[in-house]
């Protein structure tokens, strides 16, 4: 185990030193922040120093050489558009990103949790065919548009929740909604299907022999064995919600990572967009080798070496 | 688990129930009732498309941060809301030498610190936007090198070649004054995230992305606003930010778009208002190769463009036609100056006579937000044999081949919007007439000797007598296709009664709530 771990660590370097130098690259065939900066009125001359002043004019493998050496100090750049270090903007933003995040991994388990059960338990049947039905629904309506719906409703029309913004728990709940419904609906198809493979095998009929209840037998044998796949992807789901959950942000103004990205993609903000992407790269490494991790855990016959 | 089940299927029920979210907006806005009084009476809460980069007045370029900051800082000239040049926080100014512009400051503006707003404050300001190490954004003050203190409170702008506009440009963030004590004692970035400045509000809070909150300062020179508290809440999706205001979150909702507008309609709490802008619109032409080299095919494709139907079926009205690149409260614009009639016969037979009666394809690059327009005129075009292929870019891809060194980058022809803040027509012709301006594709001698004269006379009659020859110029030599000034559109709710100027910033201090 120890050594599994200290290779996955020098893995993860190695991916993220690679992740740094392809984004150093493509970032610059995007466009130039300077020309983002400036209005379109400004002469050839002002923007020339403008570039001189933010380093841009340097050449390029002295600028990735100073960026590489600037990493390893933890120093991502000063973000050109907020005059600030990009570490700094990026880190404000997380808390955030990671309630939300958070509440919208909450609903989605508890809406797939037992969705998936009784659609594998009740396979076959009514029961099973509707729940499956509405799964698909929630996966395939955009969050835009689920967003809206919801702000029209909740918001507009009943008054009960705020339409957007940030401040309280009643402002988690309709972006956690929209932003949970898709992953629930993902989620609850793939541990319906991998429910209905474990519930056929003998050890569950030898449960069921020992005189275990239908319920017990498949919360306490069924569940566990079939949760290697789920973890997978509920692993997965959470790096993808950390890293920002672009759509519901806007739709909802929640100030999260997705829409920072955006922004700095959109102002071709070179030190934010590299910043961003490292850090969109560790959060995925980093959940990849908790799930590889758990694995062990949930199954004994997984040996991590 | 039933209740997730019935849950999802009303979602469903809704999914067929209202394709269309906007016109559920509409009709949302007719049953509910507007806000019930749940904020404190004196606080206005607007809604920003974005939020600002930074609060440091020097650094920002963007709409959203000069909106919020328009509130906290003065500037050494204004604008009224009837567009008139007056006095800021300087009272009056005169230009001493051609190269010289003295201006007398108000006496007893203090920072929001306490900090005097003298002539020292003034002349640091300057130094300091012109200074390449403040790494600014603003560009308006290019002529201007030194900044000298005459007495407490006199200030000499000294610029390299003349600038007759600079009091106007002077109404901008160019002109914007920062406390140097402040600066000096707090540093550079503490001053970007707790701004202090002479405006009617004072800095409260900032929440990255989500709020920033304003005072009234009651010490404000030009009297304490009537709004106690501004919010600026920002909501980046234009259908979340119209639903907080028909769910009575935010009171002021502006760059609506015309088909937002349109179907908000007047709903009960709030109404929609129109007002006019100063941004103009044009097509851009390739005057130095191609069929569009000859001024008889130019004039043709300005002929057969309908301006008018335009702005009635794409924009919903929302704009004024513009005979040239001027709009109309710039100084210059000259109201005898008539725009081209659309004539589809004329447009033919000048094309005729220009040996191009079989018409020719070209490509006309637009941003994607001006899909709608461009499509338009494409069409409008076609019917005179021309093809004009749509070639859509994201905006900042747009800007950047706008801005980029080579002039062909757009192609032969692309529609593009300037905003002449200074509301002199100088600014709506310096980078597009003179052949050697960056997006000047067109050379013209007469023209040439024209932008400068204007550009370096301080006498405002030599300088009128050259925009009207300038405006003739261009309708005879139609290096352009002229459209149109935007209007600007914007929601508010009943309670709040606000007029916007013709920049379109939210200057929030002559607010009242009712």
């Amino acid at each position: 185990m120890t050594g599994f771990i200290a290779r996955r660590v020098g893995h993860t370097v190695l991916v993220l030193f690679c992740v740094a130098t392809v984004s150093f690259f493509i970032v610059r065939l995007a466009g130039d922040p300077v020309q983002q900066m400036l209005p379109p009125e400004a002469t050839a001359e002002q923007e020339a120093t403008l570039r001189a002043s933010l380093g841009f004019d340097r050449p390029l493998l002295d600028q990735y050489v100073s960026y590489m050496t600037g990493l390893l100090r933890l120093d991502f750049g000063q973000s050109v558009f907020f005059h600030r270090p990009a570490f700094e903007v990026i880190a404000e933003r997380l808390p955030m990103t990671v309630d939300l995040a958070v509440a919208a991994m909450v609903f989605t388990l508890a809406v797939a949790i037992p969705a998936g059960i009784v659609s594998a338990v009740r396979r076959g049947t009514a029961t099973d065919t509707s729940v499956m039905a509405s799964v698909l629904v929630g996966q395939s309506t955009p969050a835009f548009w689920v967003g809206i719906l919801l702000i029209l409703v909740f918001a507009v029309n009943l008054r009960w929740l705020p339409a957007s913004g940030t401040g309280s728990p009643a402002h988690l709940v309709l972006p956690a909604i929209t932003l949970g419904l898709y992953s629930a609906a993902m989620i609850a198809r793939l541990l319906r299907s991998s429910l209905i493979d474990v519930l056929g095998e003998d050890y569950i009929r030898t449960a069921r022999a020992k005189g275990l209840s239908g319920f017990k037998a498949v919360t306490s044998h069924g569940l566990r064995n079939a949760s290697l796949p789920v973890v997978t992807v509920v692993g997965l789901e959470v790096g993808s919600l950390l890293g920002g959950a672009i759509l519901t942000e806007q739709v909802f103004s929640w100030p999260g990572i997705g829409r920072l990205t955006v922004e700095a993609i959109t102002y071709r903000d070179y030190p934010l967009m590299q910043a961003t992407v490292l850090f969109l790269a560790a959060v995925f490494v980093v959940v990849n080798l908790i799930v590889d991790l758990s694995y062990a855990v949930l199954d004994p016959r997984v040996r991590l070496t | 688990m039933t209740i997730a089940r019935r849950d999802l299927f009303r979602m469903g029920g809704l999914a067929a129930a209202g394709l269309a979210a906007p016109g559920l907006l509409a009709a949302c806005a007719s049953t509910s009732s507007p806000a019930s009084g749940e904020k404190a009476a004196a606080a206005l809460r607007v809604s920003l498309a974005s939020d600002a980069t930074t609060l440091d007045p020097q650094k920002q370029g963007d709409l959203s941060s000069m909106n919020v900051l328009i509130n906290v800082f003065d500037t050494i000239t204004v604008r009224d809301t009837d567009d008139k040049l007056v006095g800021g926080l300087a009272e009056r100014w005169e230009s001493v030498d051609p190269r010289t512009w003295r201006f007398h400051l108000r006496q007893g503006v203090t920072f929001h610190n306490g900090e005097p707003c003298d002539a020292a404050a003034v002349a640091y300001s300057i130094e300091r936007l012109i200074d390449p190490a403040t790494r600014s954004p603003i560009v308006e003050l290019r002529l201007v090198t030194k900044a000298k203190v005459v007495d407490d409170r006199t200030v000499d702008l000294i610029t390299k070649e003349p600038d007759p506009i600079l009091p106007a440009k002077l109404s901008l963030f160019g002109g914007v004054v920062v406390p140097p004590k402040y600066i000096k004692e707090k540093g550079e970035q503490a001053f970007a995230e707790h701004p202090v400045g002479t405006g009617p509000f004072t800095f409260e809070s900032w929440q990255r992305d989500s709020q920033i909150t304003l005072k009234a300062n009651p010490g404000y020179w030009n009297g304490k606003p009537a709004v106690e508290q501004l919010t600026f809440r920002v909501m980046p999706d234009p259908s979340s930010s119209l639903a907080a205001l028909q769910s009575g979150e935010v009171d002021v909702v502006t760059g609506l778009t015309p088909d937002a507008a349109d179907q908000l309609g007047d709903a009960p709490g709030f109404k929609v208002v129109t007002a006019p802008g100063v941004r103009t619109f044009f097509v851009s032409l390739d005057t130095t190769e191609g069929p569009l080299k000859d001024k008889r095919v130019r004039q043709a494709l300005n002929h057969a463009l309908d301006v008018p139907t335009l702005i009635k079926s794409v924009l919903n009205g929302a704009a004024e036609r513009t005979p040239t690149l001027i709009p109309r409260q710039a100084f210059g614009f000259d109201p005898a100056i008539q725009p081209f009639a659309h004539d589809l016969a004329k447009a033919k037979s000048l094309l005729a006579e220009a040996g191009q009666s079989g018409g020719f394809s070209l490509k006309m690059s637009a941003s994607t937000a001006d899909k709608d327009i461009a499509q338009a005129i494409s069409g409008q075009l076609a019917a005179v044999g021309v093809k004009a292929e749509v070639s859509l870019l994201d905006p900042a891809t747009f800007k950047g081949r706008l801005v980029s060194d080579n002039k062909k980058a757009l192609g032969a022809m692309y529609y593009v919007g300037n905003s002449g803040w200074t509301m002199d027509a100088s600014s709506n012709l310096q980078s597009f007439v003179r052949h050697d301006r960056r997006q000047s594709r067109w050379d013209n001698s007469r023209a040439d000797e024209l932008i400068d004269k204007e550009e370096q006379s301080v006498d405002p009659e030599t300088r009128r007598k050259a925009f009207t020859e300038l405006q003739n110029l261009l309708i005879d030599e139609a290096p352009f296709l002229y459209l149109y000034q935007v209007s600007i559109l914007y929601a508010v709710s009943d309670k709040v009664r606000w007029k916007t100027n013709a920049n379109g910033t939210l200057a929030m201090a002559s607010a009242k709530l009712a």
